[in-house]
């Protein structure tokens, strides 16, 4: 019985005798031989007399104790009797030899209780680096692999985990400046990264010889560092390394297996995307991965349907690798196949093309193609059926689409897909301008081939000082023959070239014609009306532009008739510039007999038998003409400039100095006097009329008259989409260009009245022109009948704005709703301030 | 963005009739001239400081002046009419006397070529009685040379050059054909080189750059050729340059053989690099063909002007790629020796444009009027 209790009560007493004597005793010699007695609880001494059963003890029931008792006492007197050396080797000593889970909460505890700045913080901060830097965390993980470790309690070890993941964020919470760089996060992370594959590599070894480990713990800390958003450095110190190990153990690769089923589920995710992010080839992800997707639901989840489908952020090469990943093993393909089934079903997805992101869409579109890439030919044939419906449904719903670029990925997808499928030799072949999208988009259907990524893989694998050896030594010489290639080839063009003379602009030298142009409006009527000469009709398009705006009384006779003729003409004979021309001609009838011609193009808008170009080109004319109206008359060139100011510019009388006197007296008074203002010196604006104000409702309230009257050929709110975003983005100009115009409230009150019906549009053009209209009569309209207009709406229009500027999957149409929002506030502002500063006062 | 099309320095009218023919008299310390041939047979002498004509001399007949030069200064002008004579002018001292005449008997429009052999010693070409005849006489002492006549029916002789080249003792000749071919004459041999079929119509223009041993012609088509004589003296046409327009009726190398002008049918005046034919600008101002042109020869490459005489009566001259012609040439030299050092030699090359540019600024100022730069200068 009293055998049994030995140890413990011993060195129960024992310790409590060395706390007493350091609590009361002022003898330097004493205090170092307690110091000396607890230490050797520590470590065995060759002359120790303590036991293994009683060193255990003391490690399980007076350790932290202790610790904490010295923490307690930093201040003491006792501790100064040390010199500096004995401070170090005693105190410290008991800190760095122990167990290093308790020491590390103990540290972790007095850090945040001890107040800041004082001594006794700094000595702790410089143990808890000592700590880190002699590598106790790796003892610290070490132990907890061991299967003999003491079985603690879970919220033991959650606070432990606790700590050692979050000692970055509780340093600095503390020392605030004087935070030590090792305790940032981009010092801790790879630190504790490092210290993790020590472990690894211990778990190995241990493995070889026979032992069993668990990885629970250090799975658990990859877990918790990973959820907390430290993955990349982490993932950037394990992978490469994790990676090359791997690539001929077969040890470390179920070591690796091991590690990541052990994660937590809650955390895997977090793990896996920081994995995947960080390794550099399918090859190496599937060494360290293993078949995790079959075995674990959640990891399957991640891999085959969030990082594809529901995430978009992660590059190409990400998604080269997780489809690398699941096509190179047996067992995973059925899931390529799977995952290829649902990329086209997100493909070909009306609802998707309509309401998600358009980066979201290349995302997908990418992973397809690298999908279909990946896919042999006999798996091919046996999908065939699926990616066909896949295909044509897709290509539909993406040549649809009123967005340029979702027409463009329709047709690059379209195209790889029937390519790659070959359906009887067949082949889709779009006509679309090439940009550094479809040529990525194109490039991914010729996957890099094993070979190439695995010296890839090498390259990258490398250990950092082989790698400085021998990649330069390869790389050296061929770039050096490059360079002497470059420069054989460059001096012979260099000397041979009229490099130095810079070309003038050419594009005024056209070819001659040789009839004369027309000089009067109504020959270029004739012309347009009945004659079958391209080169009259050519002449006639060519000076139409100058002769109304020349000859305004002739104009306003027959504007109308103009424009009819100008509206229905077709480019019959390929003129260069024909649409140009057309609708600079039109722009200046416009403008010259603006009443009657707006009134003709308003009512044609809305009329039968127009394609849709036309009625493109209607509004088109009308937003330029009101443009030019709405702006200052200024002279638009004459003859040409260059020419008057040679005239302007040559003397009259032989001596005559070319610059008037008055402007010489002018520059010299400017260069003697100083201006202490910046900024260039502006004549005042001259006041002109607007000529826009007083027809701008001519332009406006008559296209908003017939749009719910759907037509044979014409359904404004039916199919012509694009015809309907642009009419509402017309319409929203003419009221911006109606600013200050007395007419501006009634237009605004109109057009909200009108875009109200189609805010929810499924289309995202008509959605833009719809908040831009909404901008525009924020802008133009006075602020107070403003107020009066929306004041029913007030609290709708703010919800609507409010809920697009967060929830529309176009970025342009949420920041135009955002900019819509600043402006309601400000007009609200300035409207709202002085009542309530009057009802103050 | 390229730079926009030049607009002309300035333009001469009151010729009062198509201009011919054009040259330019730049001497140092006299105000520089320019002599305008015209369709009525006046030759103007414009002074272009003060940009009015200083003179008019009337000569031949009302016959239209088809081509001009001086000789040895600009005191004596020797031109040539459609009267069938070749007048000399001497214009010393404010004379204006025809000193000497010559019948030349060639109805055609083929212009005269001249060629200085010594001091005070010239060989003038001019197309002969017989269409196709070009006859050489001696100059002044009016002896005639030779007579190179086509053993071949090419129709009537077009333009001709004559040059002293460094290979061979005597001279040699150009010659365009009605019927579209080149010809190349030994003139002291009186023999053919070499000939070549250039152009399927008239040949109306051709020049010559005797150090690259090329040339240029143009003819009522829309291209132009290029052809370059070889070790043997055998022309060899080169990649023909497309134009717009058809019809050229004069081409001209610049001195410094940089650039070379052609004057067009279609009212412009055409810019090309010599080197490599690139074309570089279009001059756009006259309101009727381009029938004539000239580069100034002045000493300062910075003044050099390019005229340009048009049936719509009037003269343009344009300062055209007249900047940082002296220090290129220095340049590519050392491009050549250190290729290597390609961005260097560029970027030394910009600043010392750069450097320069003010200066060529207000030395430009101060050649027109010196007063008005110092303001300049003082307000920058």
């Amino acid at each position: 019985m009293m055998q049994s209790l030995t140890p413990d009560v011993e060195v129960r007493l024992s310790v409590g005798q060395c706390v007493r004597t350091l609590t009361t005793s002022k003898e330097k010699e004493e205090v170092t031989k307690t110091l000396h007695t607890l230490t050797s609880y520590l470590d065995d001494g060759p002359q120790s007399t303590i036991t293994s059963a009683q060193r255990a003890e003391f490690s399980r029931a007076h350790y932290t104790r202790t610790l904490q008792f010295l923490i307690s006492n930093i201040n003491a007197d006792w501790l100064h009797l040390l010199t500096v050396a004995q401070c170090t080797e005693l105190w410290d000593g008991l800190f760095l030899r122990g167990p290093p889970d308790q020491t590390l909460l103990v540290l972790m505890d007095g850090i945040s209780s001890m107040s800041s700045p004082s001594a006794g913080l700094d000595r702790l901060v410089s143990i808890l680096e000592r700590f880190l830097q002699s590598g106790r965390l790796t003892v610290l993980l070490w132990s907890r692999c061991q299967g003999n470790g003491p079985s603690d309690s879970p919220q033991l070890r959650e606070t432990l985990l606790g700590r050692l993941v979050a000692l970055p964020d509780l340093t600095a919470n503390q020392l605030h400046h004087h935070n030590k760089t090792l305790f940032f996060p981009q010092q801790y992370y790879p630190l504790l990264a490092r210290d993790m594959l020590t472990v690894l590599e211990r778990t190995c070894q241990a493995l070889r010889d026979g032992k069993d480990c668990s990885l629970t713990f250090v799975a658990q800390t990859l877990g918790k560092a990973c959820v907390q958003g430290h993955s990349g450095l982490v993932f950037g110190v394990l992978a490469p390394r994790l990676s090359s190990c791997t690539r001929s153990d077969m040890v470390w690769q179920r070591v690796c297996w091991k590690l990541l089923e052990n994660v937590p589920e809650r955390w895997l995710e977090s793990v896996l995307t920081g994995l995947v992010q960080a390794v550099n080839g399918p090859d190496a992800l599937s060494r360290i991965m293993g078949n995790l997707v079959l075995k674990n639901k959640k990891a399957q989840f991640v891999i085959t349907h969030k990082l594809l489908l529901l995430q978009y952020k992660y590059e190409t090469r990400v998604l080269s690798i997780i489809l690398g990943y699941l096509a190179k093993d047996r067992e995973r393909r059925p899931l390529l196949i799977q995952v290829l089934r649902s990329l086209c079903q997100a493909w070909a997805n009306p609802s998707a093309v309509r309401h998600t992101p358009l980066e979201q869409q290349l995302y997908v579109s990418r992973a397809l193609l690298l999908c279909v890439g990946l896919l042999s030919d006999a798996e091919l044939q046996a999908l065939r059926s699926e990616l066909l419906q896949c295909m044509l449904g897709g290509m539909q719903s993406h040549l649809d689409s009123s967005v340029v670029r979702v027409r463009r990925m329709g047709m690059v997808v379209g195209e790889c897909l029937s390519s790659r499928m070959d359906v009887n030799g067949a082949k889709l072949k779009f006509e679309y301008e090439q940009d550094e999208e479809t040529k990525e988009l194109l490039s991914l259907m010729t996957p890099l081939s094993d070979d190439e990524t695995e010296l890839l893989d090498d390259r990258l694998d490398l250990p950092q000082e082989v790698k400085g050896q021998t990649v330069p030594s390869q790389a050296v010489p061929s770039q050096a023959a490059s360079v002497a290639q470059k420069s054989g080839a460059d001096p012979d063009s260099e000397l041979d070239s009229d490099d130095e003379l810079t070309p003038y602009d050419m594009s005024a030298d056209q070819e001659m014609s040789q009839a004369a142009p027309p000089r009067y409006l109504r020959d270029c009527l004739e012309a347009f009306l009945s004659s079958e000469d391209p080169v009259r009709v050519d002449l006639s398009l060519r000076a139409i532009e100058g002769l109304v705006r020349k000859n305004t009384s002739t104009a306003r006779e027959v504007s109308v008739e103009l424009s009819k003729v100008l509206l229905h003409m077709e480019d019959r004979y390929n003129t260069v510039g024909f649409l140009s021309l057309r609708q600079a001609a039109m722009v200046a009838l416009t403008v010259t007999d603006s009443v009657p011609v707006t009134e003709y193009l308003t009512t044609e808008f809305y009329s039968m038998n127009y394609s849709l170009r036309q009625r493109l080109d209607i509004l088109e004319v009308l937003t330029m003409s009101a443009q030019e109206l709405s702006q200052p008359i200024t002279d638009k060139g004459g003859p040409s400039k260059a020419i008057q100011q040679v005239t302007t510019d040559t003397p009259l009388y032989p001596g005559d100095d070319p610059i008037h006197w008055r402007q010489v007296v002018e520059r010299r008074i400017q260069s003697k006097t100083k201006r202490l203002s910046k900024g260039v010196t502006r004549p005042p604006a001259k006041p002109t009329p607007n000529r826009y104000a007083p027809v701008a409702g001519h332009f406006f309230f008559p296209l908003l008259r017939n749009y719910d009257r759907p037509q044979v050929t014409f359904d404004l709110l039916g199919g012509d989409h694009l015809v309907l975003g642009r009419l509402i983005h017309t319409l929203g100009l003419l009221m911006h260009l109606a600013v200050n115009a007395p007419v501006a409230t009634q237009m605004g009150r109109a057009l909200l009245d009108f875009v109200w019906a189609v805010r929810y549009h499924v289309d995202q053009t008509v959605r833009r022109g719809v908040l831009f209209a909404v901008c525009s009569v924020f802008l133009s309209m006075p602020s107070q009948s403003l107020l009066v207009e929306l004041s029913d709406q007030l609290f709708e229009t703010r919800a609507w704005l409010a809920d697009v500027a967060e929830g529309d999957p176009d970025a342009d149409c949420r920041n135009l709703a955002m900019q819509s929002l600043v402006l309601l506030e400000k007009s609200l502002k300035t409207e709202l301030n002085p009542a309530a500063l009057g009802l103050q006062s | 963005m390229a730079r926009p099309a030049p607009a002309p320095l300035y333009t001469l009218r009151g010729a009062g009739s198509p201009l011919n023919a054009l040259h330019f008299s730049c001497c140092e310390g006299d105000p520089p001239l320019l002599f305008s041939g015209s369709g009525q047979g006046s030759v103007h002498v414009w002074n272009l400081t003060t940009r009015r004509a200083e003179r008019v001399l009337e000569g031949h007949s009302g016959a239209s002046v088809i081509w001009l030069n001086t000789l040895h200064s600009k005191d004596t002008l020797i031109s040539q009419g459609r009267d069938m004579r070749v007048c000399l002018w001497d214009l010393a001292e404010g004379r204006s006397d025809v000193t000497d005449t010559l019948w030349t008997g060639s109805v055609g429009f083929c212009r005269c070529s001249l060629l200085e052999t010594g001091p005070g010693r010239w060989l003038l070409a001019h197309p002969g009685e017989a269409m196709e005849e070009v006859k050489i006489i001696d100059l002044p002492s009016k002896s005639p040379v030779c007579s190179l006549i086509p053993q071949a029916k090419l129709g009537m002789v077009m333009c001709i050059k004559l040059w002293q080249p460094d290979s061979s003792p005597g001279p040699l000749l150009l010659a365009g054909y009605e019927d579209g071919s080149l010809v190349l004459w030994d003139v002291s041999q009186r023999s053919v080189l070499s000939s070549a079929a250039a152009h399927p119509e008239p040949v109306m223009c051709l020049d010559f750059d005797p150090a690259r041993q090329r040339g240029i012609s143009g003819s009522s088509e829309k291209s132009l050729a290029s052809w370059m004589l070889d070790g043997q003296h055998r022309l060899q046409l080169q990649q023909p340059v497309a134009l717009v327009n058809p019809g050229i009726s004069q081409l001209c190398i610049r001195g410094d053989r940089k650039i070379v002008a052609s004057a067009g049918w279609d009212h412009r005046v055409r810019v090309f690099g010599w080197k490599k034919l690139r074309s570089l600008a279009v001059l756009q101002h006259h309101t009727d063909m381009v029938i004539s042109l000239a580069f100034s020869d002045q000493q300062d490459p910075r003044n050099r002007l390019l005229a340009a005489g048009s049936k719509d009566q009037r003269i343009s001259l344009w300062s055209i790629y007249n900047q940082g012609s002296d220090s290129d040439t220095g340049f590519s030299l050392r491009h050549a020796h250190s290729p290597l050092k390609h961005e260097r030699a560029d970027s030394r090359r910009a600043a010392q444009v750069r450097d320069y540019w003010p200066h060529i600024k207000a030395k430009h100022c101060k050649d027109k009027h010196s007063w008005v730069d110092l303001t300049e200068e003082s307000s920058t």
